[in-house]
């Protein structure tokens, strides 16, 4: 049963897509809007893990509300840390931006594992939903829900972006944030509120790994690798190209995990190998504009 | 800095770990070699980031040097080793270099960082060449004498010092930093901009590959998590940012007060997550002082010297 194999893994690898998806499109708003490099999302992304992760051992929290909680508490911390920090990084070049946002995602893994020990831990949800099955292939509940709610994640991003007046206003501090002063758009604001809706994508997004992946701090650090090697394959600021790059992700790696023998194993290489093709081939990703590079 | 002020820096290095490797206290060689090993690393880092671009990848030319030496100096004998070993360093920088040319800063620095990370995993899957992961057994450098170990680390840490200031010099610094600030306007005033990078590349390579060698004859026996660890990437960036980027003194500085804030961190914390200091340290000095110790250094001299 050869191809009810191929089946299965591209299933769960789509599953895995829709994390995927939900981080990087976190991300491409924040760096799209702000031009910050901000490493730092990852180690959101982790926080929001340990948090719906500790809801539903402590207090018996579902983690479908307990990822809502963490989405909300990221956002709440993306704004302080952008007022106290990123705020100021900003007016620096380039450089030092990547520097710095590099230095806070140091600061916070290292934090959490003094606090919560580097080791790996299972949070054991009950499947929220029942199980897909059909033609003898197995989806299991959570991970239709990390793919359904992944999506959703996503699609709101893309509203926000396309179809609210502040996604307007984000798009335009992000093309040009003098011109955008002179409009009357409180510039500072509005990079702000990308953060926290950044934020709340990477919150609700920790609670997507902690019910499908192990929970240690330096998840984040994995997932964001990944976000960026997404991003560069759908082009910076690209919403459904990060859609679209997260499907490639995860099918690479679902695929040679799969029929390689070690090749889960692989990871990073996967995605090392496919931005590196992606990228000579067409610097600003496959769907980005050529300026964006 | 003028030719004098840099033979005295050479020499007070020379002086210095020179007197730590007399004074036959274990506890102050071993750190000393520690800290050498680090600054070299960090100078690598430094000149690849003076033409803007932000590794995170030496972890990668780390391990190729140590692995490179320590499988080659048994079939070739040590000079020939090295030798290969650090062009094979250099090689796979400028291929590197080469390949991510193009790629601006974000799309560089995760490129750099995937590749080293994707190296540790080439080492595993191919056991019958490089051990996997189990390791691979070294030479021991000075018949493992650490006193006479680090008398040879001095000695590379001043040749990377040398090669830092080279590239510090007229010849070649408006250059870099011009790369770095302005690609463009580099290519209109006649840098050849491409050549310059992948040089940088290559040098780096090369200097990060003789701080892995040293790493892998400490002991004679290295395992892949050991030398391709992220912890290689993150350690030459915190050095350089809190002693001083774009100068020679500032890694050297960086690595020696790093290492004991690092000391105290670990007795503090322990052994996991002693590297909070370097994300603090990272972040305190690019908001409050991005030129680093020696910009402080500097500024207290200005201001110092202002009445006169």
């Amino acid at each position: 049963m050869i191809w009810a194999s191929v089946a299965q893994a591209v299933l769960l690898s789509l599953t895995v897509a829709g994390l995927y998806a939900a981080i990087a499109a976190g991300l491409t708003l924040t760096v799209g809007v702000t031009r910050i490099i901000n490493f730092a999302h990852g180690e959101f992304v982790m926080l929001g893990a340990f948090l719906t992760y500790a809801l539903f051992k402590e207090y018996g929290v579902s983690p479908l509300i307990g990822m809502l909680i963490s989405g909300v508490a990221i956002a709440l911390l993306s704004a302080v840390t952008y007022r106290t920090f990123l705020a100021r990084v900003l007016k620096q070049d380039e450089h030092n931006q990547l520097l710095a946002t590099l230095g806070l995602s140091i600061l916070i893994l290292n934090i959490a594992i003094i606090l919560w020990s580097p080791d790996p831990r299972v949070m054991h949800a009950p499947q929220l939903i029942p199980a897909l099955k059909f033609a003898g292939l197995t989806v299991p509940g959570n991970n239709l829900l990390v793919a359904g709610i992944g999506g959703l994640l996503f699609l709101m991003m893309q509203y926000v972006l396309r179809h609210t007046r502040y996604g307007v206003q984000m798009r335009f501090a992000s093309d040009d944030p003098e011109l955008a002063t002179h409009a009357g758009i409180n510039v500072d604001a509005i990079f702000e509120l990308s953060f926290v809706i950044g934020g709340f994508a990477a919150g609700v997004a920790g609670g997507l790994v902690a019910l499908v992946l192990y929970v240690h701090p330096a998840v984040g650090l994995d997932l964001v690798i990944r976000a960026f090697a997404i991003i560069a394959l759908g082009g910076l600021g690209n919403i459904p190209g990060a859609l679209i790059g997260a499907a490639i992700l995860a099918l690479a790696e679902g695929m040679t995990s799969t029929f390689i023998p070690n090749g889960g194993s692989f990871g990073f290489g996967v995605a090392f190998l496919l931005l590196l093709i992606v990228l000579i081939i067409r610097p600003s990703g496959l769907f980005g504009k050529p300026s964006e590079a | 800095m003028t030719s004098l002020a840099r033979l005295g820096c050479y020499a007070a290095i020379a002086v210095v770990l020179g007197g730590v490797s007399a004074s036959g206290d274990d506890f102050l060689i071993q750190t000393a070699i520690g800290v050498a090993i680090s600054a070299i690393l960090a100078l690598s880092w430094d000149i690849l980031s003076r033409t803007g671009q932000v590794s995170l990848g030496q972890s990668a030319f780390f391990g190729i040097g140590a692995y490179g030496s320590g499988l080659l100096t048994p079939k070739l004998g040590v000079v020939l080793g090295w030798g290969c070993g650090l062009a094979l360093c250099a090689v796979a920088a400028a291929l590197l270099g080469l390949v991510t040319l193009r790629l601006r800063r974000l799309y560089f620095t995760i490129a750099t960082l995937s590749f080293g990370l994707s190296m540790q995993v080439l080492i595993i899957v191919t056991p019958g060449l490089t051990g996997g992961s189990t390791g691979i057994t070294p030479p021991v450098l000075m018949g493992g004498k650490p006193s006479m170990q680090l008398l040879l680390i001095a000695g590379l840490l001043i040749g990377a010092a040398i090669v830092s200031d080279i590239f510090l010099t007229a010849r070649f610094r408006p250059a870099f930093f011009m790369i770095r600030s302005n690609p463009p306007l580099a290519a209109a005033s006649g840098v050849p901009v491409v050549q310059t990078k992948i040089m940088a590349f290559a040098v780096s390579g090369v200097i990060a590959g003789v701080a892995g060698a040293c790493y892998a004859g400490l002991y004679g026996y290295v395992i892949p998590e050991d030398v391709f660890t992220p912890n290689w990437n993150v350690l030459p960036l915190a050095i350089c940012i809190l002693g001083g980027m774009d100068t020679t003194l500032g890694p050297i500085l960086g690595a020696l007060l790093l290492r004991v804030l690092e000391e105290v961190a670990r007795h503090f914390i322990g052994g996991a997550g002693y590297q909070v200091v370097y994300g603090g340290v990272i972040i305190l000095f690019i908001v409050l002082a991005p030129k680093g110790l020696i910009g402080l250094l500097a500024q207290a001299r200005r201001r110092h010297g202002a009445p006169r």
